[in-house]
């Protein structure tokens, strides 16, 4: 099922020509990676999928409603984590998730706000004014905020900044939950692929006003390269040559192998060779190709 | 409109517990101070009628909460979007109409935080005469009807400006020319000009009823244009407010 559709959409800032016949969609339960070089328009799109810009021309649906038409009634059913957002440095945190609550026409209730801020790694005893909070302390209060109204459609743009790895995990950790358990669908926008490769599973990639690749993360059609590190159980088993299609060795290492899996789905690699026979005990993604992609489409024309 | 209890105890929250608010009424009740004790200690200004001291006091007051609202009014919506705190408000399902109306309940509560601070400075200057209890009546309402004037128009430019000086700036102005022709000497001011630009001038209006209430005590009936006036500009600036925010873009 669609949830978000654009077609055709234009937008300019006096002039100059941000968005120009972006076409999108993104399905229910998608993680869906939004990618683009500063300035390509990923905000200004998000901004007007929740009806806080409006667009020059091109069809825009959001859950079935119109940003523009039905703004408020689609906020309520939606959310996002902008990626500048200030906070009220007076209030505390609890007062924080409570206000916005609010907002939604909710009352939240001491468990709720709890949950909401254990949820993201946030001490729900803190009762420090949030002017006193670190960036990444911040950032988390954010991600709790944007889920106050349990969103059918949650909007990320930068979610990780500013958190150490171990904040960063936690929140991956956190959304993946979210979209396997209540199947939330999570737009995000990023310039950390890391994150797209860990948590996505659709991508777009806009530049030059356009969306210049939409589709699954691991796109055989793509014909880049995702390399693989296999452990073997025994490392004298391993041929000088292997010839499966799609699937090429390039170094070994003790019982380590790197592979270079191409035109194939990994999940259909890994089961080619473990139907030959290979003794693989351990697969490890060394890189999904998105960076070579991405650093290729976004070389492409004007920056 | 079921989200304005939240929005205004924010605001009115705000209005008190943010450091700029706090600084603005410390100011206030230091120049009320300055005032007060200048007219009840100086010897020219000792000699006024109670009626004008209670009259110049009330003005200064006026003055004052004008101000107040001109500022936190511009602070509105672009003080907000460059402290990248607006976005969160529109991203719920709030419209930027119901927060430009909770920012104004905001600035009324602000002007009667004014107003109650102000009393113990008219009482001090005017508590032996006879028109202080009219005095109050009068700046209470006039007041409330200039901060909405002025407070609803100052946020319908910030809601329109990207920047908080930029708002500031023009709503200054605007304000500093509202207050220019009471610099007019007497003569000036009877003048067919001087008497047009009494008659549609907000701020004059108000003082003008202040005038003839505590310093010629003159009955409500001639009061009636002045408020007239008064109340046409509330519902212009609240026309204006609104239609300046049925869209706020970011």
């Amino acid at each position: 099922m669609k949830v978000v559709e654009i077609k055709s959409l234009k937008k300019s800032f006096a002039g100059k020509k941000v968005l120009e016949g972006t076409s999108m969609t993104v399905y229910h339960g998608d993680i869906y990676g939004f990618l683009g070089p500063n300035g390509s328009g990923k905000t200004t799109t998000l901004r007007i999928l929740l009806g806080n810009l409006y667009s020059d021309g091109g069809k825009i649906a959001v859950l079935g409603l119109s940003p523009d038409l039905d703004g408020e009634q689609l906020r309520q059913r939606v959310n996002i984590l902008p990626e500048s957002h200030g906070f009220y440095g007076w209030m505390r945190a609890e007062e924080y998730l409570r206000f916005f609550g609010q907002l939604y026409g909710l009352q939240l209730t001491s468990a709720n706000w709890r949950m909401h801020l254990e949820q993201v790694g946030l001490d729900p005893a803190d009762r420090r004014p949030i002017r006193t909070f670190s960036r990444g302390m911040k950032q988390r209060l954010g991600i709790a905020r944007s889920l106050v109204n349990d969103p059918e459609i949650l909007f990320l743009d930068e979610p990780t900044n500013g958190l150490d790895p171990k904040g960063r995990r936690k929140i991956h950790d956190l959304l993946l939950k979210l979209n396997r358990e209540k199947e939330m669908t999570v737009v995000i926008s990023t310039h950390i692929l890391d994150d797209v490769e860990r948590l996505c599973n659709r991508i777009a990639i806009l530049h030059n006003s356009k969306i210049q690749y939409e589709g699954p993360l691991f796109a055989p059609a793509v014909g880049r390269s995702i390399r693989y590190r296999f452990h073997l159980a025994d490392d004298k088993s391993i041929p000088s040559t292997w010839n499966f299609p799609g699937i090429s060795c390039q170094e070994k290492n003790g019982p380590w192998v790197t592979c270079k899996i191409k035109d194939i789905h990994p999940d259909k690699a890994l089961s080619l060779l473990v139907q030959k026979g290979i003794p693989i005990t351990e697969a490890i993604q060394v890189n999904s190709g998105l960076e070579s992609m991405y650093l290729n489409i976004t070389a492409q024309g004007k920056e | 409109m079921r989200h304005f209890k939240t929005l205004i105890k924010k605001e009115c929250i705000e209005e008190i517990s943010s450091s700029r608010g706090a600084a603005l009424y410390l100011a206030g009740c230091g120049v009320l101070s300055v005032f007060s004790l200048l007219l009840v200690s100086n010897t020219e200004l000792s000699l006024l009628d109670n009626a004008q001291a209670v009259y110049m006091m009330s003005a200064i007051i006026i003055a004052l909460a004008l101000l107040i609202a001109v500022i936190r009014g511009s602070d509105g919506f672009a003080g907000e979007r460059e402290r990248e705190t607006l976005e969160l408000l529109l991203i719920t399902p709030v419209s930027p109409a119901e927060v430009a109306i909770a920012k104004l309940m905001g600035l009324i509560f602000s002007w009667f935080v004014v107003f109650v601070l102000s009393i113990p400075y008219l009482w001090a200057v005017g508590s032996t005469g006879q028109n202080l209890i009219p005095a109050l009546e009068y700046l209470f309402i006039s007041g409330t009807l200039l901060v909405v004037i002025f407070g609803g128009f100052s946020l319908a430019l910030s809601a329109r400006m990207k920047t908080f000086k930029g708002a500031l700036s023009i709503g200054l102005t605007a304000f500093l020319l509202s207050g220019s022709p009471i610099l007019l000497g007497p003569s000036l001011r009877q003048s067919t000009v001087g008497r047009f630009i009494d008659l549609i001038n907000p701020f004059a209006n108000a003082l003008n009823m202040l005038d003839s209430v505590v310093v010629d005590s003159l009955g409500v009936l001639f009061q009636i244009i002045p408020l007239a006036i008064l109340i046409f500009y509330t519902i212009a600036a609240i026309w204006v407010l609104s239609m300046t925010t049925r869209r706020v873009e970011l």
